[in-house]
């Protein structure tokens, strides 16, 4: 499977310029969990390429393997069959160069909002200063400036959510894996926090797969949607999402295409 | 005694600061009725006491009490203090011993904890002992302490020393096991190494479980104290309580009691301060 997705309108360009993107690939990948009540299959022959820029969404049923594809991209796991790649070189455990957002929010209690956020650089050895630079743009990014020395845990759960996107891309990865980052947050912040998701995907430029139980938010988000069995975890369904990024607003949820593809996807999860 | 089990896992966040907002009528209210409740029992004491039910011996007065409480900060016919040291002298040279003893058990504790929960195949091979020396009682092996170390401190700080780092050791096992797989991985993710990964994310992740332990373990310290103490420990405020049964000075032993149980709970407060201190996130995050 090649990307049919639609390209971002403006070219994507890595904050510190035009960094050097590379296309993230599964190729036969099977993820058996070896578990107390015998073996898991999690996901069953998974071929999969992520070409650089893509916003990548991935939706399907609890339990069908979502989280395991992005550990097996972020290198929590070793698949058990075929491999996982990163341009040439194959996946084989985590690295900075993939930045990875959690579903609850993971940010470290005895580190100030900012020292979270320079702890990729400052695990890099990057310079005091320099790493504290980054820091703050990329607070002010997310809208977190205001907040930058305060405690991890006088933030609201929006803010926490932002701040572990920060801290993702303070590395500047090729990919930001984000595993149902809103699934947590009340309906108003969860919309406010995909537009904001959208603006810095545009400016910051990452290739981004993006784990939703929402088809709604899979859609207004992706340029592509996958589709996912229940467990064994398959692809069932690669949907380009042909709205260009900077038309995805309000109005988009009620566009005649945008609800005709809500309804060909939840068809396909056996929703409707 | 120490009160360990105030320290229950789930220090309400939330509460404290709503008791803490409405503060000046409910501390007011909680010192009063804790002055109260002194000076009935005091009461009860003195009255017990000087209805004379049972002899002097058993139920020394407060009066005998505070009048020896007197002669341990002064100098009474030409004698200093009691057996021959202050009381503050012998509360010290307890706490020396006890501060030692701790010194060493959060020396070895810590990094004994760290590689039982990390290293697997050091956890299956050294934990069975850890386990067996905090099953014993440290009586059991003082003797062998005093002929390996003699009768002065050294082999009291190693009583105490054997006491308290078992149960450091083992919060720092059962804090490394809590910390949640997410957390590892988010650090793991942005590019921390092994050490990176001890320094940056499971240590500062156990220090809650690790006061948790600690103030356990100060508690242990204080039981074994006395213990330590009944051989050469003067001075020392567990050799004076131990040293009146000789001549059934109960009076002496009640003070000492008061003053041991006093001290106790000063520093189990002082390390819940340090703790607030170094933790303030625990129970918030
Ligand atoms: N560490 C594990 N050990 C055993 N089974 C697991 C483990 N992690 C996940 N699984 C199982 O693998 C399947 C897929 O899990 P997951 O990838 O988390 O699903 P999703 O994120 O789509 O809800 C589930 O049935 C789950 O129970
Ligand atoms: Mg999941």
């Amino acid at each position: 499977m090649t990307a049919t997705g639609a390209i971002p309108a403006t070219a994507p360009t890595g904050p510190s310029g035009a960094a050097q993107r590379h296309r993230v690939a599964l190729h036969g990948v099977t993820h058996v969990y070896a578990g107390r009540g015998g073996d898991v299959l999690a996901l069953d022959h998974v071929d999969l390429v992520i070409e650089p820029g893509e916003f990548v969404s991935v939706v399907g049923p609890s339990g069908c393997g979502k989280s395991t594809l992005l550990g097996l991209i972020a290198g929590f796991h070793r698949p058990t069959r075929g491999r996982v790649t990163l341009g040439d070189e194959e996946i084989r455990g985590p690295g900075p160069d993939r930045g990875v957002v959690f579903q609850q929010p993971n940010l470290y209690p005895w580190m100030s909002v900012r020292e979270n956020v320079a702890l990729g650089p400052r695990l890099r050895h990057v310079r005091r200063a320099q790493r504290r630079a980054i820091a703050d743009r990329l607070l002010a990014l997310v809208g977190l400036a205001e907040f930058a020395d305060h405690a991890t845990y006088e933030l609201s759960g929006g803010m926490q959510q932002r701040c572990q996107i920060a801290r993702a891309l303070a590395n500047d990865p090729e990919i930001l894996l984000m595993d149902e980052p809103f699934g947590a947050l009340d309906a108003l912040t969860r919309e406010r926090m995909q537009d904001e998701l959208l603006t810095i995907w545009r400016d910051a430029g990452q290739t981004v797969l993006f784990i939703t139980h929402s088809v709604e938010e899979a859609l207004y988000l992706g340029t592509r949607v996958l589709v996912m069995s229940p467990r064994p975890g398959r692809i069932v369904l690669d949907q380009p999402v042909p709205f260009p990024p900077h038309e995805r607003d309000r109005a988009l949820r009620e566009h005649p295409e945008f609800v005709a593809l809500r309804a060909r996807i939840g068809r396909e999860l056996g929703l409707a | 005694m120490v009160e360990i089990t105030g320290n229950a896992p789930v220090p309400v966040p939330a509460t404290r600061a709503r008791r803490r907002l409405r503060l000046p009528d409910g501390a007011a209210l909680r010192v009063a009725l804790r002055l109260l409740s002194l000076a009935v029992v005091v009461a009860i004491w003195w009255i017990v006491a000087a209805l004379d039910v049972w002899p002097d011996l058993f139920v020394p007065s407060p009066a005998d009490v505070w009048d020896r409480f007197v002669e341990s900060v002064t100098v009474h016919d030409g004698r200093v203090g009691l057996s021959d040291a202050y009381l503050w002298e012998h509360l010290g040279a307890s706490l020396w011993r006890i501060g030692n003893g701790l010194f060493f058990a959060i020396l070895f504790g810590v990094p004994l904890g760290l590689l039982l929960a990390t290293v697997r195949p050091f956890q299956v091979i050294a934990e069975p002992y850890v386990n067996f020396v905090r099953a014993l009682p440290p009586l059991a092996y003082f003797s062998l302490l005093i002929i390996w170390f003699g009768i002065e401190d050294t082999s009291k700080i190693w009583l105490l020393f054997l006491a308290s780092f078992p149960p450091i050791a083992l919060s720092v096992v059962s804090g490394v096991r809590g910390i949640p797989q997410t957390r590892l991985d988010a650090a793991r993710a942005l590019g921390a190494g092994r050490l990176q990964l001890l320094r940056h994310v499971v240590v500062p992740s156990v220090l809650p479980e690790f006061f948790t332990g600690l103030r356990l373990a100060i508690g242990f310290a204080w039981t074994t104290i006395v213990a330590a103490e009944t051989v050469d420990g003067l001075p020392g405020i567990g050799g004076l309580a131990w040293s009146t049964k000789k001549f059934q000075q109960t009076d002496v032993a009640v003070l000492c009691i008061i003053v041991i149980g006093l001290a106790a709970i000063l520093l189990d407060q002082l390390v819940k301060a340090v703790e607030r201190l170094v933790v303030p996130w625990r129970g918030r995050a």
